[in-house]
């Protein structure tokens, strides 16, 4: 029943959202305000139905509502609270209520903001937008065209095929598929919603551009989408923050970025928007670049949605860790593709030669030219990243079945670039805030920094032992656009805070650079052992047991508990504990690694996590998944993960024998403790001058002792001495003891007297038991020694990574400098609405 | 035509042959397991993990071990240098990127789908029995 009023809902909203968009273009070409009024009525209903809708799927995802097949597929019943909500947009048609719902909110505020000049266009463009989002969710046929596909779908008609539903139409599943246990973190919270929130106001300036097409007003739409484009270009600069910092702290990909297409589809407009921002500032400046502000705008909008096309019809099917399957919407959303860009290029084409455009070319030394120049960088950039992401469609010129670009392609035809725009910024940003009479004036104030920069960098280079040429360049420019900007910026301080936006994004994004290079020098630490080994594998030297030469080096290596290993010649590593500390899920085991630098002696610890990952889905089938750690620092991060234990062993084996579910669950939750202990039979057998390992104990047994007559007990009728040795591997503390062993005749019986030898150096005791003279082998019990011995260990990776926080920086610095510009040009246009308002249309 | 013109249009040209050049260097083919031995080169093979086979860490050699199935139905055994990767056992098909010696394919990278739950079935199928 709910299904079905949510279904309805959606499909009202779709009507509403054709209606409001109907009327958006009537209201636009006949400049009537009543039929605006109206649209904004239907735009309003739409948001409300969609809401709706999408409160109803919440109630579902919350009450575990598993005959709905969303419901089904994205929780199960022991999903808590956040991570049912977080549900909502763990697959796709949530993703695009969720979508829909931004843009929603992005249409409020246009309503609310705008003014007269471009309202009733812009919503009709945003409407656009909003007709075919919703259409990808409505799930009607209609003339025999299946349209979308509804989150309201009932489990029962997904799974018609199966018997269970044949013979039982109406029975309802007990359990979900539940939630991929890697998603179940707290930044699923918060990462798509800030994406969707990026990409419904990258709407906006497409909105604005096509706009000021239609209404023929080429010049006054950049000052309200401005604020609009710099706000969807931090959403998705914290978006991608975001992702790249869970991947790397809790998805354990290894990195913050992995030119994935799904990581792509947000940087690519991000660029673009950047591209944008440029040309509306020159635009706004000096009246010029009108076209390339239409252009970016367009463009923009138009690559979130082929971006989106790509991860959701299914094409790039394995090129991406994280693209969707084909729901049945790829001509949905090859049509969205279409519509956005024909929209575009036909209004566009109109127009052209209406559209100002500057009468002479632009001197090469004016700020314009270096801004316009970097704009024009960006594009190219994102061209690349564009390419490099259709792989699996234009790759078909190339090669039969294309595979990904090697991030190689992206990282050599994109850096260098970037390094082109540091140095543009540097220029732009002197030519922007100063007048200079001539070239050389120009010149001879570039002399400080470039003077200063000279100075860093070679110090850099040295300290930092950099011996390829073109790092040395790479660091002198980013250091050169550090210190160029920062010049810009403190002058700016002084004068006006307001306006340092441009300059801390520059730096930001210089620093952003310089954190890149860090990734150049990512490096597995290793013990000498493994060093050897891998040096020995690159000469060739190693042969596999089917005489071939091994070409695989090693990355891991293995640590038995509380015995340090030398690592890079940089730290002692040691593994001193593992615990199963239950703390996020059932069987969680958090393991401690201790570093001791082997200079300066400092010690921290990092604590590894790996935990049980129980698949509802496939009830019984465990796998243990690993939460790396790491352990941040200015200069360099490390970053550890155990891969195997002997802990992780155990416990696999303790529950290999369960099949379900929840018995997996309680068996991981109770009775770990006895697990903890090894099994370990402390009765040793020896021959004279043999010897045997316990653990990190070794037993040695030297020869047996003749005991003289008066050593004897009283009674005695026979009795041996052992000369026994026991060493702790770990500590070197040795003790030697000579346990008796007798046989006394008492009363007409044999009895045998062999008295516990408590030792002096360890916790347990030692008795000789007996001789067993078939074998000739004396057996030794060590009483107590089962819990001593610690045989425990495990296999860890530890990567160095340079230069990750000067990444985070970077990052930091564009936000807070994109917020500076929000802040100071949304001010500007509530200043220039008010003036609209109370002197008419501008 | 004004010579900033032409200077653009051959920097244009250039510039697009060389990165469309460079693009098609640096992508591969998807192959099965046979062509992989054939060729000898680093590739890409697409299949599915054959759970019925052994597989497992090996702590001596520090590689993870498993068969898989190629899209051609061929099953080969890969030897992979690190550890088994988050949701292995969950994938609904594997990539793995290395190259093929003596019927052994020897990764150093790999990519797991994962489980597009789409047709996820199997609580459904389990509730049956």
């Amino acid at each position: 029943m709910i299904g079905i009023i949510g279904s309805a809902a959606l499909v009202l909203a779709f009507v509403a959202s054709l209606g409001a968009f109907a009327l958006y273009f009537f209201a636009t070409q006949k400049n009537n305000p009543k039929l605006e009024k109206i649209g904004h009525v239907l735009f309003g209903l739409k948001g409300a139905l969609v809401f709706f809708a999408s409160a109803l799927l919440v109630y579902l995802l919350i009450t575990n509502q598993f005959q709905y097949f969303y419901v089904y597929n994205y929780t199960s019943s022991d999903l808590s609270l956040v991570y049912l909500w977080a549900a909502f947009y763990s697959g796709q048609e949530g993703s695009f209520l969720l979508w829909i719902l931004c843009g929603y909110l992005v249409g409020m505020g246009l309503i609310k903001w705008t003014g007269d000049t471009y309202r009733s266009p812009v919503m009709f463009f945003l409407t656009l937008t909003q007709v075919f989002l919703l259409s990808m969710v409505i799930g009607v046929t209609i003339f025999g065209v299946h349209i979308g596909a509804s989150p309201f779908r009932l489990t029962s008609a997904e799974f018609a095929h199966l018997p269970v539903f044949l013979s039982n139409p109406d029975f309802i599943p007990a359990e979900g598929s539940g939630l991929n246990d890697l998603l179940r973190s707290p930044w699923i919270i918060i990462h798509p919603p800030v994406i969707f929130l990026g990409f419904a106001m990258m709407a906006v300036p497409f909105a604005f551009a096509l706009a000021s097409l239609w209404k023929r007003k080429y010049h006054e739409w950049i000052y309200p989408a401005l604020p609009w484009t710099l706000g969807a270009n931090l959403c998705l600069l914290i978006a991608i923050f975001l992702g790249g910092y869970w991947a790397y702290e809790t998805l354990s990909f290894g990195g913050y970025w992995a030119w994935d297409p799904v990581e792509n589809a947000s940087l690519v407009p991000w660029i673009l928007g950047m591209a944008g921002i440029h040309t509306m500032l020159i635009q706004k400046r000096s009246k010029i670049a009108h076209k390339a502000s239409i252009i970016f705008a367009i463009l923009a909008y138009v690559t979130i949605v082929y971006q989106t096309f790509l991860t959701r019809s299914g094409v790039l099917g394995d090129a991406s860790v994280h693209s969707f399957v084909d729901l049945g919407l790829y001509n949905q959303l090859l049509l969205f593709i279409v519509a956005v860009s024909v929209s575009g290029i036909i209004l566009y084409a109109v127009r052209m030669k209406e559209i100002p455009s500057q009468k002479k070319e632009m001197p090469v030394f004016s700020r314009e030219f270096f801004m316009f120049s970097g704009a024009m960088t960006l594009l190219i950039v994102s061209l690349v990243i564009i390419i490099g992401t259709s792989a699996p469609l234009i790759g078909k010129l190339f090669v039969a079945n294309p595979t990904p670009p090697q991030p190689q392609f992206y990282n050599d035809w994109t850096l260098p670039f970037g390094l082109a725009i540091a140095v543009l910024t540097v220029m732009t940003q002197y030519l922007w805030w100063n007048k200079y009479k001539d070239t050389e004036s120009f010149a001879g104030s570039l002399l400080t920094p470039t003077l200063s920069a000279s100075f860093i960098s070679v110090a850099l280079i040295i300290v930092a032992q950099v011996s390829t040429i073109l790092y040395m360049v790479y660091i002198f420019i980013a250091v050169f656009s550090i210190i160029g900007n920062g010049i810009v910026m403190s002058k700016l301080v002084k004068k006006n805070p307001k306006m340092i936006g441009g300059s801390v994004t520059h730096i930001g994004f210089a620093v952003l650079l310089i954190g890149f290079l860090g990734a150049a020098y990512d490096s597995p630490m290793l013990d000498r052992n493994t060093i050897n080994y891998n040096a020995a594998v690159e000469r060739g030297e190693v042969i596999d047991d089917d005489g071939f030469p091994v070409h695989q080096t090693l990355e891991v290596m293995k640590l038995d508990i509380n015995q340090p290993r030398r690592v890079n010649d940089e730290y002692y590593v040691t593994f001193t504990d593992a615990t199963i500390s239950h703390e996020n899920r059932p069987g969680e085991q958090r393991y401690r690694i201790e570093f001791e630098h082997v200079r300066s002696g400092k010690k921290f610890d990092v604590n590894p996590v790996v935990y049980p990952m129980i698949a509802n889905s496939t009830a019984g089938n465990m796998s243990w998944t690993v939460d790396p750690e790491v352990q941040m620092g200015l200069l360099r991060d490390i970053y550890v993960y155990v891969s195997n234990s002997s802990m992780v062993e155990r416990e696999s084996s303790r529950v290999q024998t369960e099949s379900s579910f929840q018995a997996v669950a309680d068996r991981l939750m109770n009775g770990y403790e006895q697990s903890l202990t090894p099994e370990v039979n402390n009765l040793v057998r020896l021959k004279p001058g043999a010897s045997r390992n316990l653990g990190q104990y070794k037993i040695e047994f030297d020869r047996f002792i003749n005991m003289a007559e008066e050593d004897l007990p009283e009674n005695a009728v026979v009795g041996v001495q052992a000369s026994i040795k026991i060493t702790n591997s770990q500590t070197r503390q040795t003790e030697s003891v000579a346990p008796m062993y007798a046989i006394l005749y008492n009363d007409g019986r044999n009895t045998v007297q062999s008295p516990v030898v408590e030792l002096e150096n360890f916790d347990f005791d030692l008795m000789f038991e007996t001789i067993d003279t078939t074998t000739d082998e004396a057996h030794f019990r060590l009483i107590g020694i089962e819990d001593y011995i610690e045989d425990e260990w495990i296999i860890i990776a530890i990567e160095k990574k340079p230069l990750v926080s000067v990444v985070w920086l970077g990052t930091f610095l564009l936000m807070f400098g994109f917020s500076i510009a929000i802040y100071r040009r949304w001010g500007d246009q509530r200043v220039r609405t008010k003036q609209e308002r109370h002197y008419g249309d501008v | 035509m004004k010579p900033r013109v032409i200077i653009g249009t051959v920097a244009i040209v250039i510039f697009t042959s060389l990165l469309m050049w460079n693009f098609g260097n640096s992508i591969g083919s998807y192959v099965g397991f046979e062509d992989a031995e054939l060729s000898g080169n680093r590739v890409h093979v697409i299949g599915k993990w054959v759970q019925d086979k052994p597989h497992g860490f090996d702590n001596e050699r520090m590689v993870f071990t498993f068969y898989m199935q190629d899209e051609t139905g061929e099953v080969r055994r890969v030897s992979y240098n690190r550890p088994k990767p988050n949701n292995f056992e969950d994938a609904e098909s594997l990539v793995v990127v290395g190259t093929m010696r003596n019927g052994v394919l020897f990764s150093d990278d790999m990519l797991v789908k994962c489980p597009s739950k789409y047709n996820d079935a199997s609580n459904l199928e389990i509730s049956m029995n």
